[in-house]
């Protein structure tokens, strides 16, 4: 239908254009009609923000306005495009026109990640979980992880006095560290732990599966075999905090692009308004 | 423990029930942003507002001729009182300028704004679209008699007729007779011997200040323009000045009528060289009276002695046969060669024909030889160098003009307005001015409408 809508337009823009004595003008009344579309369209797509913060209203399903949003407010950068003949003409029909094809531009892309990345976060990051608990998932996991390591390894004052080879307060000899948690206990500390914190400022090699893969089970030969299931638990929660971060970053990619287009076509709107009436006076 | 045995409750903790209470980053920034730049933009309209500067609102940068109008919205959107709308109107437009009409048979007539652009950029106004002119010259009506030309014209190159004056069986109307071939020979007999002429030394625009090689010492003078230009606008650039005998003629051909006289007669009427002739003649013959005795011989008969006999004539016996004799050269002779006469047998003096030299050939076009002068003559004149008979028509066809005057980048103009123009000026009126400079602002030269 909007394919349709666009040729009909077009056809009619051209023997307009070519017909035309003083050449096409957004104030003939072809030009205003145009403009009265390609408007009425924007409209309609703004009012797509309307109906969601209103999702009680019952004007049609969802879906519909979607489809409507997406189509007439991408028939909207034609007709506004034969509205002006083409031309960015004054200041604010400059800046009007820069705004449609931003606007129109950030919705491609959108429409176009909203397509496509929902399959590969689908695929690539299979423990999805609601993005706003992400912080609180990643912090039960460290306290998890935690919990586990002390398990194995015991609390790590007591691993630190071993290292240092002090008698800690309370105890009455001074602990074995060369006793067979200790890598463990090293790997945690300086790798598994920040990496669940997200404390590196420089790409670790947990972020990486295969090097994480590695990595673990290079642990596993330094560890006797009865640590194994902890390391592997380990790993899991190290594949999990990848699968947070991956999903922060569609997460991003999916939802970013609205701090532009929203904004600005709110700007849009209001700015077009203003020329509707400004050049109906002149 | 497996983390695969993890119990419900310790899964149940992972979700922290107020997540939706907290809006994240990105949502709380896009609210933020959805306010301040719809904010922006309004205080960016309003400041324009508060400067009472309207130029926000402009469809395009004026033409560079009303520039200086670019802050007086005003002076073209006139608003009527009661209304909304401040439209540019043809009102407007003629409070500086006359636009008058095209012709009195056109069907309609259209706004000045719907040929003369606006708000397009530095453009000249007067460079209107081929559209403009052939919305009517495409399929022309008339609201008289049928109009004589033709009825669709498209564009100049491929959609324009033959030019009228060299059509097949166009001539010129000239009766003047003038072989071109000859005049452009290179011994050609001069006053002080061979000559080579150049074509311009007979055909130049009034403003060349060189005076005229073979004719009178004084620059070419007369001025024939176009109606179709304004008056303002005419330079003396565009059209050759007509043929004169005096300027032109005059120092090969001379009009010598007796031995007696080193003068000429003038290059006047029959009337007006009789009567100079009379005068000529009456005036010499007093301090030559020996002159009027004139012998009077008798036949020559075979085998008979020639005698001689004189008489004496009376002065005007002697001025009435010289000025027969001047006139039988001059009628017979001297005329002829370039005029037509009409000797009526029981007339005194002969009829000249009028010599019909058409000023301006195209008469419904312009034409600027001065931006032509960076060619050869004959390249557009060509069978100039060849023409031998008055009667042949030596301006360049169309398909001559053609070779630069076509569409594309790298072409000359060949727009409708380039040749020809929509208002009739010799219907111009004038007009008064109804600007001032606005107070304190003189040296800028701002100006504003009253």
């Amino acid at each position: 239908m909007t394919l349709v809508s666009l040729g009909v337009a077009t056809a009619v823009y051209i023997i307009y254009a070519t017909r035309s004595a003083s050449g096409p003008r957004g104030g003939s009344s072809i030009g205003l009609a145009f403009g009265i579309i390609g408007s009425a369209c924007m409209i309609f797509a703004g009012l797509l923000g309307a109906r969601k913060k209103v999702p009680v209203w019952r004007l049609g399903r969802a879906q519909t306005w979607m489809r409507g949003h997406l189509w007439l407010g991408l028939l909207s950068l034609p007709l506004i495009c034969f509205h002006a003949g083409f031309r960015f003409g004054g200041l604010l029909t400059s800046v009007l026109m820069i705004l449609l094809i931003v606007v129109v531009a950030s919705g491609i892309f959108g429409a176009a990640l909203q397509h496509y990345m929902p399959s590969i976060v689908t695929d690539r990051v299979p423990m999805e979980t609601i993005f706003e608990q992400i912080g609180n998932i990643r912090a039960q996991l460290i306290a998890e992880a935690d919990e586990m390591v002390d398990a194995m390894c015991g609390p790590p004052s007591l691993e630190l006095a071993a290292v240092a080879k002090i008698m800690p307060v309370g105890a009455t000899t001074v602990p074995d560290a060369s006793g067979g948690t200790l890598p463990l206990r090293k790997f945690y500390s300086g790798e598994l732990r920040p990496f669940l914190r997200n404390e590196n400022k420089v790409s670790t090699p947990l972020a990486d599966e295969t090097k994480a893969a590695a990595m673990f089970d290079g642990l596993r030969t330094l560890l006797p075999g009865n640590m194994h299931e902890t390391i592997g638990n380990l790993e899991q929660i190290c594949e999990e905090e990848r699968q947070l971060r991956r999903q922060v970053t569609f997460h991003h990619w999916l939802h970013g692009w609205l701090i532009l287009h929203v904004p600005l076509s709110l700007a849009l709107l209001l700015l077009g308004f203003a020329h509707a009436i400004m050049a109906l006076h002149y | 423990m497996p983390r695969s045995r993890l119990s419900t409750k310790k899964l149940a903790q992972r979700i922290d029930m107020g997540y939706f209470k907290r809006p994240h980053p990105f949502r709380r920034l896009r609210s933020i942003l959805s306010i301040c730049l719809p904010l922006l933009a309004l205080i960016w309209l309003g400041w324009y507002a508060l400067a009472r500067n309207n130029r926000v609102y402009s469809s395009g940068t004026l033409s560079r001729s009303h520039a200086v109008l670019t802050q007086e919205c005003g002076a073209c959107h006139l608003k009527e009182s009661g209304s909304f709308t401040a439209k540019a109107s043809d009102h407007a437009c003629e409070s500086c300028h006359d636009g008058p009409i095209h012709h009195a048979n056109q069907t309609f007539q259209p706004n000045c704004s719907s040929c003369h652009q606006e708000h397009r950029g530095h453009l000249r106004l007067a460079a209107t679209a081929d559209t403009s002119c052939t919305q009517c010259h495409a399929d022309l009506h008339s609201n008289g008699p049928s109009p004589h030309f033709a009825h669709d014209i498209t564009r100049f190159d491929g959609g324009h007729p033959e030019f009228a004056a060299v059509r097949s069986g166009s001539s010129d109307p000239g009766t003047i007779k003038l072989n071109h071939a000859i005049h452009l020979r290179h011994d050609l007999k001069g006053p002080n011997g061979s000559v080579q002429l150049d074509c311009t030394d007979c055909h130049r625009t009034a403003a060349t200040k060189e005076s005229w090689k073979f004719g009178s010492t004084t620059p070419a003078s007369a001025q024939v323009e176009a109606k179709d230009i304004p008056p303002s606008k005419q330079t003396g650039r565009a059209n050759m000045v007509p043929i004169a005998y005096t300027k032109h003629c005059s120092a090969c051909h001379g009009l010598q009528f007796d031995p007696r006289f080193q003068e000429q007669v003038p290059h006047d009427t029959p009337a007006v060289i009789h009567a100079f002739l009379l005068q000529k003649f009456q005036q010499y013959i007093p301090s030559h009276p020996s002159e009027l005795r004139v012998a009077a011989p008798n036949r020559n008969l075979p085998q008979q002695p020639v005698t001689t006999t004189s008489r004496v004539l009376t002065a005007q016996e002697w001025v009435t046969l010289r000025v027969a004799e001047s006139e039988e050269l001059l009628w017979r002779k001297t005329c002829p060669q370039c005029h037509s006469l009409v000797l009526a047998p029981n007339a005194q003096l002969p009829l000249i024909t009028k010599s019909n030299i058409p000023p301006r050939w195209f008469t419904h076009a312009v034409f600027d030889h001065d931006a032509h002068k960076f060619l050869k003559c004959a390249e557009c004149h060509a069978a100039a160098t060849t023409s031998q008979a008055t009667a042949d028509v030596l301006l360049p066809g169309i398909q001559t003009c053609e070779k630069c005057h076509h569409r594309g980048a790298e072409s000359a103009e060949s727009r409708c307005f380039e040749c020809h123009t929509y208002h009739d000026w010799t219907k111009e009126k004038s007009v008064k001015g109804s600007f001032t400079f606005r107070a304190g602002a003189a040296s800028t030269g701002n100006a504003t409408a009253q």
